[in-house]
């Protein structure tokens, strides 16, 4: 036959084949069980280029440059327009290959070697090469850029050595070894070189990319260019025609010819944007009032309605640990107590607080992680029976007099926290614990939690990752997050101190069996002394546009823009 | 007169000055700042203390403001901590926006409540005064979150006007222009809405004291029509209550319903208020409400001026 | 006639407000298991008797409820210290307005919110108008310096967003509020931000006022400031004042769910109409699915409606037509 019709042929069957590769990725996370991912209703061909979708944020992106702003919008500015080294595939949570195309370890695990892709060029069309990974991490580094990745950045709390062997090789040197390996490589976007090393050197690179700055002057590695950005009201995202990454067949990447994100900051409005089809893709995920809403939708074939299984974590309720912080209050004998804290697990019913706060779409959880978190659930967690006779024995036996008082903080205008914490009071009255609960505004939550004046507060902070590797600052008592005594200066009890021991083992290991059996162990002492009490791990909903024929929705901050390149229209 | 309007223009120019630094001092006072909001729980301590020396805010509030105060006098009102702009250029695309909405808002209001008020105020029976009324006080029971939440949650329902934002992505056919109109439908409405019924309610209850005067008998006396009576002659002196808040509403609406733009996803200057109270970004806080108070003073200047025109005894 | 209406629509909430312990059938925290944004009961009447119908739960994740026709249970009235239950509440609670998010009884927080609401409402009102007619008389008699001070004053008041002084002035606070306190503080600050909208309207009045011929006389008798202000130049604006009062009562209301929002609101579970309406509108459901929980709106519409009539009375008129 002709080379035309042989080129047609194969251009068909790799898109079949692309296709079913994507259908197939968004219906099942083997990873999770019970869950999976419903296929998108009608989907019967393969994902046709061409096409554009509307997303929406909350608020305007604080900048452009990924490495000062930590904000959720300018995340997903990055996640649409640059790319990493190598990227943690969401629904698999496993490390996948991404501007890195393989890499290879040295035998302590302390040095890797990655192999850079060819022939890739930022969507200026200037060629991407090592230089540009090695500029990156000196911007990162930098102290008077002082970035807000810089700390995760960090292995054994020493920055990384990064050399450029030839263009398209670089070499990765941990300070000790290190299990994890290149996963870490996920926090960081590549930036051009060519773009921002005159105010790298200027010392202006802080200032470098905000969100004045013309689309023109950016560049990406990403599936999308900025094409417009209209403050308070929308961003526009067109096509990068020089993304490197293709279909397995061939075929170009992204399907999407356009991205429109646009700034609702009502969630409400959002919703009822997208059942009058004037929206595709939600910010997050559905709250469980909105569900019978879009449930009603999805059967009027307005919108599809996908369940990506439970959270990885669940809403955190912890008391102030900080040694010190009730001294002169009657109530120090008690409010510090391991004892407290095992009561009030066993005094809240989990089935009732599901019923009543996420309407029975949530999952009862006793630890840190949660079961669908399959790689490092610890097994072993003990459940927690609802015993509130024996959580009253409990506490009279520590000297909670009659009558005990203390406060818990959430944050003001999140109906989800609002409710389980007057769920928490109402069941831990009937304990004879009387609890007040405080709704504050946002920045005054975290001013009191940081400046730790508060009793205890009921919050949900976000995980980025299952691994641990990415929860250190939440587990080391030398941790910014650790949320009941954050940043100490040396452990406060002798427990912390052996979870800090467990993490750094468990982070200097390269044998994965090892790692999960120390990580088993930080949960086992975790739960034994529970400085942070678990409820439930909510079920996750994600509603979408009927438009869309391809998606991988994930337990993600966002969960179907995370992989923006391969979300297709139907035609 | 001159010296009247030079002495108002004086203490307008001490009112903004006054109302931004007042704002400045208070977001100041208010619990955390930006560098603790913007790095969030999860960044060190040592971090959030080098940002809040980047900024600036580890300083004296003394200091600060005296800072601020030696620049906004060069008509240098900072950078906005949030979104490293100067808070010279962020604002007046922000208030432009609201100004639009605004100013439709209250031609709609003034266009259906005082005509409706003057009804409803003159009229001594029949049905029309009572369902007037009622309409009224449905309006102004709805907290204007509700109402937005309705009309947005109409416009969904029916698809006849676009839901939220101010213009679209991309221009439709029919152009800009219309494009705009039918986007300032459901926010305008909303602001509009509770705005007519209040104009409805003052200008009722002005025209009521008005008609009972002496001056409205003679003249009636006199052979001029009930409708000349009521539309001309009362009306001029029911007008002056109205006319003494016209400029406070005009002046408050300026500074943007924040309801309203958040429900409604309107870039204006009420919403830039609201997420620059919550990110405490003082200057351009402080920026957004002396904007709020420029708009005031000359919204009440443009009024009490309006007011010593319609009733000559006040002009002293 | 229509005043005396009005009078009764307000006293009437007036006297629910009071009398909420007997009128509700509940507590205002009681919650009600598996019954979250239940519908009002379903009540029929069994012979000479009043039953209700219970809801049962089709769907918890959908909030769908089926009334369950099988089990009537009679109304009980005068017992408990309530004036109507339900005669076996495990089985058919007596919901009147249904249910909210938190699974608590709708009529129950109506009436105990009119308390609530309808005194702080009350209090920062009579504030209010207090302190306006009090700076407008002045400002509008005084005229000159005075006036202007006060006016400028009144002009910083409303422009600067009660939204930061509410911010910083509860970061002032300790953490935990009692309601008395939040009531004082919500009153005082009320009172503060709606005077100047009494001042405006009070200062033009007044000023025209005080050039009419009786004015003028009174002070040629020998009337002083205060006598010339208190008897014959602020009653002159007795029809503002009452027109803004029911602009200012709702407003009131629905301000303190957005204080809430700095902190400064009531803590749960306290009943007010300003905060069940704001989390009513955080469901979008509410409108087509969820009517009930927009009672508190109708509540306030009565209430304003009845302040309205009750101060204006009839609508005056033109009594007089030119003769044909």
């Amino acid at each position: 036959m002709t080379g035309h019709a042989r080129i047609v042929r194969r251009s068909i069957a790799g898109l079949l084949l692309a296709g079913a590769t994507v259908v197939s990725a968004a219906c099942g996370s083997p990873n999770r069980a019970g869950s999976g991912s419903t296929p998108p209703a009608g989907q019967k061909s393969a994902p046709t280029r061409g096409g554009s979708i509307v997303g929406s944020v909350r608020a305007d992106p604080a900048s452009f440059n990924r490495l000062v702003a930590a904000d959720r919008t300018s995340e997903l500015v990055s996640v649409l327009t640059q790319a990493k080294l190598v990227r943690v595939n969401k629904t698999t949570q496993q490390v996948e290959p991404w501007l890195a195309e393989s890499w290879t370890a040295d035998r302590d695990g302390r040095r890797y070697t990655l192999t850079l892709r060819r022939g890739v060029t930022f969507s200026d069309g200037v060629p991407f090469t090592s230089d540009d990974v090695v500029f990156t991490f000196a911007a990162v580094y930098d102290a008077k850029v002082d970035s807000v990745l810089a700390d995760a950045m960090t292995v054994a709390g020493r920055p990384m050595e990064v050399v450029a062997l030839d263009p398209q090789t670089v070499s990765i040197a941990f300070a000790a070894p290190f299990g994890p390996g290149v996963r870490i490589l996920d926090n960081l976007p590549i930036l051009p070189k060519h773009k921002l090393e005159p105010a790298l050197q200027a010392g202006t690179f802080a200032k470098a990319w905000t969100t004045s700055t013309p689309p023109a002057d950016l560049a990406g590695l990403g599936p999308f260019v900025l094409h417009e950005y209209m403050p308070g009201q929308r961003m526009v995202f067109d096509r990068n025609p020089h993304y490197w990454r293709t279909t397995t067949d061939g075929a170009a990447l992204p399907y999407l010819d356009r991205l429109t994100v646009e700034l609702i900051p009502d969630q409400n409005a959002e919703m009822l944007r997208l059942d009058a089809g004037q929206l595709d893709v939600m910010n997050e995920d559905l709250t469980p009032d909105a569900y019978g809403q879009m449930k009603q939708a999805a059967r009027d074939g307005r919108i599809q309605l996908v369940d990506i299984g439970t959270a990885i974590q669940a809403d955190s309720f912890w008391f102030n640990l900080k040694p010190g912080a009730f001294d002169g209050d009657p109530r120090a004998g008690w409010l510090q107590r391991d004892e407290l804290r095992h009561a009030i697990s066993m005094a809240v019913d989990r089935k009732a607080f599901i019923d009543a706060v996420f309407l029975g779409a949530a999952e009862a959880v006793y630890g840190p992680t949660s079961p669908s978190n399959k790689d490092w659930y610890w097994t072993g967690t003990p459940t927690v029976p609802y015993d509130p006779a024996r959580a009253k024995a409990l506490l009279a036996s520590i000297g909670v007099p009659p009558g005990a008082r203390f406060s818990v903080l959430v944050q003001r205008g999140r109906p989800r926290f609002e409710r389980g914490a007057a769920f928490i009071r109402d069941e831990l009255k009937k304990v004879g614990l009387t609890v007040d609960v405080v709704a504050l505004e946002g920045n005054a939550v975290v001013q009191r939690l940081l400046k730790a004046r508060y009793d205890a507060a009921y919050f949900a902070p976000t995980i980025t990752d299952t691994d641990p590797v990415n929860q250190q600052d939440f587990f080391m008592s030398a941790g910014p997050f650790h949320l009941w005594n954050m940043a100490q200066a040396k452990p406060a009890t002798d427990w912390e101190r052996h979870i800090d021991e467990l993490m750094q083992r468990q982070s200097a290991s390269t044998d994965a069996a090892e790692r999960k059996r120390l990580f088993d162990e930080v949960q086992r002492t975790f739960v034994e002394h529970e400085p942070v009490i678990y409820f439930a791990a909510r079920h996750l909903y994600v509603a979408v546009s009927s438009r869309i024929a391809a998606m991988k929705p994930a337990d993600d901050l966002f969960p179907v823009l995370w992989a923006p390149d391969e979300i297709a229209v139907r035609r | 007169m001159r010296g009247y309007i030079l002495r108002r223009l004086a203490f307008a120019l001490f009112l903004v000055v006054a109302v931004s630094s007042a704002s400045l001092i208070l977001t100041e006072l208010a619990p955390g700042d930006y560098a603790s909001g913007a790095l969030g729980m999860r960044a060190r301590p040592e971090a959030i203390e080098r940002a809040r020396e980047r900024y600036g805010l580890n300083r004296s509030l003394g200091e600060q403001y005296r800072d601020w105060v030696a620049h906004a006098v060069r008509f240098d009102f900072g950078t906005s901590l949030l979104y490293d702009r100067p808070v010279r250029e962020l604002i007046p695309e922000r208030a432009a926006n609201t100004a639009v909405l605004a100013l439709t808002a209250l031609a709609i209001a003034t266009l259906v409540g005082l005509p409706l008020g003057v009804v409803s105020g003159s009229r001594s029976g029949g049905a029309v005064p009572h369902v007037i009324r009622a309409a009224s006080v449905v309006l102004l029971s709805m907290p204007p979150l509700l109402t937005s939440l309705f009309l947005v949650f109409v416009a969904a329902r029916t698809g006849w006007v676009p839901i939220a934002g101010m213009r679209s992505a991309a221009v439709p056919e029919g152009g800009a222009f219309v494009d705009l109109l039918k986007h300032l439908v459901v926010p305008a409405a909303a602001i509009a809405l509770p705005l007519a019924a209040m104009f409805e309610r003052l200008q009722a209850q002005a025209m009521r004291d008005a008609i009972v005067q002496p001056f409205v008998v003679a003249t009636l006396a006199r052979g001029v029509s009930r409708r000349r009576v009521v539309w001309r002659d009362a009306l001029k002196v029911a007008l002056r209550p109205v006319a003494a808040v016209y400029g406070l509403v005009v002046g408050t609406l300026l500074s943007g319903s924040f309801a309203v733009e958040v429900i409604t996803a309107w870039p204006g200057l009420g919403r830039l208020m609201l997420d620059a109270l919550g990110a405490r970004d003082v200057y351009l806080v402080a920026g957004c409400a002396g904007t709020g108070a420029v708009f005031l003073a000359c919204a009440t200047l443009a009024s009490d001026v309006a007011l010593a025109f319609v009733d000559p005894r006040v002009r002293e | 006639m229509i005043r005396r209406v009005g009078i009764a629509l307000v006293a009437l909430w007036a006297a629910a407000a009071m009398a909420a312990p007997v009128l509700a059938p509940h507590a205002v925290d009681a919650q009600f298991v598996d019954l979250q944004n239940a519908p009002p009961s379903r009540l029929t009447m069994a012979g000479a008797r009043i039953a209700i119908h219970p809801w049962r739960l089709v769907n918890r994740l959908e909030q769908q409820y089926a009334v369950d026709d099988a089990i009537a249970v009679p109304l009980r009235w005068f017992s408990g210290g309530h004036l109507v239950g339900s005669s076996d509440e495990a089985r058919a609670p007596l919901l009147l307005l249904g249910t909210d998010a938190y699974r608590r009884d709708v009529f129950t927080r109506l009436v105990f919110g009119a308390r609530t609401s309808l005194a702080l409402a009350a209090v920062s009102a009579l504030g209010a108008m207090v302190l306006g007619a009090a700076a407008g008389g002045v400002a509008g008699y005084a005229g000159g310096g005075v006036d202007d001070v006060l006016m400028r004053t009144a002009d910083f008041v409303m422009v600067l967003p009660a939204m930061y002084v509410a911010l910083a002035l509860r970061a002032a606070m300790p953490l935990v509020l009692a309601p008395a306190t939040v009531f004082a503080l919500l009153a005082s600050i009320f009172a503060i931000v709606g005077a100047p909208f009494v001042a405006r309207g009070v200062r033009a009045i007044v000023r025209s006022e005080r050039r009419m011929d009786y004015a003028v006389a009174a002070e040629a008798l020998g009337a002083g400031a205060g006598r010339l202000l208190l008897r014959h130049l602020l009653p002159a604006a007795r029809g503002y004042i009452a027109v803004q009062l029911t602009l200012l009562v709702p407003a009131f209301i629905v301000a303190e769910a957005t204080l809430s929002y700095v902190g400064l609101g009531f803590p749960d579970p306290v009943a007010s109409w300003g905060t069940m309406l704001h989390d009513a509108s955080a469901n979008v459901r509410v409108f087509a699915d969820f009517p009930w929980l927009l009672s508190p709106a109708a509540a306030m519409f009565l209430v304003v409606l009845g302040l309205n009539l009750a101060l204006e009375g009839s609508p005056g008129g033109l009594r007089y037509d030119t003769p044909r």
